[in-house]
């Protein structure tokens, strides 16, 4: 415990010079912005800004310090919206829209953001302890972890994500299939063997991360813009007082502190990120509230509930990401892959190898958070403004950045047009109800899963029995399956249960 | 009816990269496992998973955007894939002025604000990024003529 604090008073001297501060308060503000904007969520937001981090030569630190204030931003940024607009401006932030957009109709557009953007913070905070209190325990558990458990652990993690998202296990499984083929392309670093590389001078190292990651998060969500492009409704105006009363703070208190811890344990979970987070703790808030609520015409305990949650979740993703170096999201899979950029492995070795980078990151989470709130409470106007930035400007702007990020890096214009392609084919799959976050962990883990799997072989000299050997893997297995099948399960079992009686 | 296509693409894929496997030898080994293993692993696992969606439920299938939009989509990809191809060659400004314009008339802007989003946007993100923020972006041959 001594050490820790010890750590991460370290972290906040990396944190707090000068320069990151000023990186962090800029990423706050950005990823306020890019959250707030309908269609743009955390990962767009992380992955436009990640090549263009790199090409600024951002040390590693202050890169990740970057990153991880556009992500916190963004959590905040989705509920401004969800509350002004009733459209939420990242998935984490539909059930804001609720009790937000009623609350905002009766007039009351200012404590309803000022209260959200109090459970946003309290959701984070109580998040980013729980990243202090238990990131180091279970980093100083899966180190015994050997090849053969790393590789049990990937695949949970793939088949959580699989399990939890979208309807049709086939498409999960094809998402996740296709980005694990997709890490594969390249030089086999093992043997030097080329593999899919069709004799093309671009494909030697493989496909770029940062390629992948423009394709899939802004060529493709701009087309889905365009189809989804509706007619632009007027924001809310923001009238009356802008804070909460005391009687509301008081009113909503425990829910928040009961959803921000809810909300951080769900987060850990690889799979279930911000958008499950936010719903279950607003349905169970409901529940709770007893008969005498508003929540669907405008409580503030609405707008709490699902703000606490889904920030905590967002911060409590981070755990497995650092701890284990796998990734149980969309998001921090990209932020991952920005790790990997820097040649940072993340995992569980990652607290011992690189605490200035780790405790820095952890530092500026709460350092992120602190301007985040001050930022959000009196310049709220200002945010809201940039909900008026019209599509015809936005998307146009996007496409542009993402297209320097990627010239930035390679500098070459076949990643261009190779990240162009590969956007085309993800709206096609996004179109067809493709998860798209299993892909990404796929490709992110590909590598990794193909070099611990061949580890693990090489130990046991080739005798598949390894994998099924140690407990640790043992239960590893029966998790991976029954997060594969259990969703199914259950909601077959709820689906048999229903029908008798519409019937 | 989608579905079943992709599925059918996604199984010929799969036969055609474990056909190229085969060919991935390593020269020498020192281990049991080489390079062909894992990528013959995940096709034949791709392969399975594209023939159960091609005989799965079809019950919650595809619906695609009306032919009007998805010409559109199909148009702005085109766009974008233009200024991938232009992007070092005519230089980031005069490339993204020529990509701002038709994309911002599909968003529903004027003209006016199509043209001069274009401009600015170009000559804005220009000075954004290679001015302050010293990530280099291409000039293109005719801007540095000029600047001689």
């Amino acid at each position: 415990m001594d050490s820790t604090f010890a750590l991460l008073m370290q972290g906040f001297a990396v944190a707090g010079a000068p320069e990151n501060l000023m990186i962090a308060l800029i990423g706050c503000f950005l990823g306020t912005i890019v959250g707030l904007l309908p269609g743009l969520g955390p990962i767009n937001g992380v992955a436009i800004l990640l090549p263009i981090a790199f090409a600024m030569k951002l040390p590693p630190e202050s890169a990740l310090i970057l990153l991880c204030a556009v992500y916190a931003g963004c959590e905040y940024g989705g509920r401004i919206s969800a509350i002004l607009l009733n459209v939420p401006g990242d998935a984490g932030a539909v059930m804001t829209t609720l009790d937000g957009y009623p609350m905002a109709k009766k007039g009351l557009a200012g404590p309803a953001l000022s209260m959200s953007a109090m459970a946003s913070f309290c959701g984070a905070l109580v998040a980013t302890l729980g990243i202090v209190l238990f990131a180091p325990l279970l980093a100083e558990w899966a180190i015994a972890f050997g090849p053969a458990e790393y590789f049990v652990l990937m695949v949970l993690a793939l088949c959580c994500l699989g399990g939890l998202v979208g309807d049709s296990l086939p498409k999960a499984a094809i998402a996740c299939l296709v980005g694990l083929l997709l890490s594969t392309v390249g030089i086999d670093s093992n043997s030097g063997v080329y593999r899919y590389t069709f004799d093309m001078l671009h494909l030697q190292d493989g496909i770029p991360f940062i390629v992948i990651v423009i394709g899939l998060f802004a060529v493709s969500e701009v087309m889905l813009m365009l189809q989804q492009a509706h007619a632009g409704t007027e924001p809310m105006a923001i009238t009356g007082r802008l804070m909460f009363s005391l009687k509301e703070f008081m009113l909503a208190k425990w829910t928040m502190l009961r959803c921000s811890l809810a909300g951080f344990f769900i987060g850990v979970l690889p799979g279930a990120g911000a958008t499950i987070a936010s719903a279950m703790c607003y349905a169970s808030e409901r529940r709770m509230a007893g008969k005498d609520h508003q929540f669907g015409e405008g409580d503030v305990r609405g707008v709490a509930a699902p703000e606490a949650a889904n920030n905590a979740s967002a911060n409590g993703s981070l755990v497995p990401m650092l701890t284990l170096g796998v990734p149980g999201s969309g998001t921090t899979a990209v932020m991952m892959g920005a790790l990997t950029l820097y040649n940072i492995t993340p995992g569980p070795t990652l607290f011992q190898d690189q605490p200035v980078i780790v405790w820095g990151l952890i530092a500026s989470l709460f350092i992120a958070n602190v301007m985040l709130l001050a930022l959000n409470i009196p310049l709220i106007r200002v945010f809201v403004k940039f909900l008026s930035i019209p599509n015809w400007l936005l998307v146009p702007g996007v496409a542009a950045i993402s297209m320097v990020g990627v010239y930035a890096v390679h500098g070459n214009t076949f990643d261009l047009v190779l990240g162009t392609l590969i956007g085309g084919a993800g709206y096609l799959l996004r179109v067809m109800n493709f998860p798209i976050a299993p892909f990404i962990l796929g490709f992110v883990l590909g590598d990794m899963m193909e070099q611990n799997l061949r580890r693990a072989l090489s130990i046991s000299d080739g005798e598949i029995g390894v994998l099924f050997h140690s407990p640790i893997a043992i239960g590893l297995w029966i998790a991976a399956a029954a997060m594969l099948i259990g969703p199914r399960v259950l909601r077959f079992i709820e689906s048999r249960r229903q029908r008798p009686a519409t019937a | 009816m989608s579905e079943r296509i992709l599925g059918g693409v996604l199984l010929f894929v799969s036969i055609a990269g474990i056909w190229i496997a085969r060919g991935f030898e390593a020269p020498f080994s020192y281990e049991p496992v080489g390079p062909r293993a894992f990528p013959i692993l995940i096709l034949a696992l791709l392969g399975i998973s594209a023939i159960a969606l091609m005989l799965g439920s079809q019950s919650h299938n595809t619906v695609w955007a009306p032919p009007a939009v998805l010409k559109r989509i199909g148009a702005l990809f085109l766009i974008v894939l233009i200024y991938a191809f232009l992007f070092d060659k005519l230089g980031f400004i005069l490339a993204t002025a020529l990509m701002v314009i038709p994309v911002a008339r599909f968003f529903g802007g004027g003209w006016k604000q199509a043209v001069a989003g274009g401009i600015g946007l170009g000559v804005g993100l220009f000075i954004l990024f290679d001015r302050l923020l010293d990530v280099a972006l291409p000039t293109g041959l005719w801007l540095n003529n000029l600047l001689g």
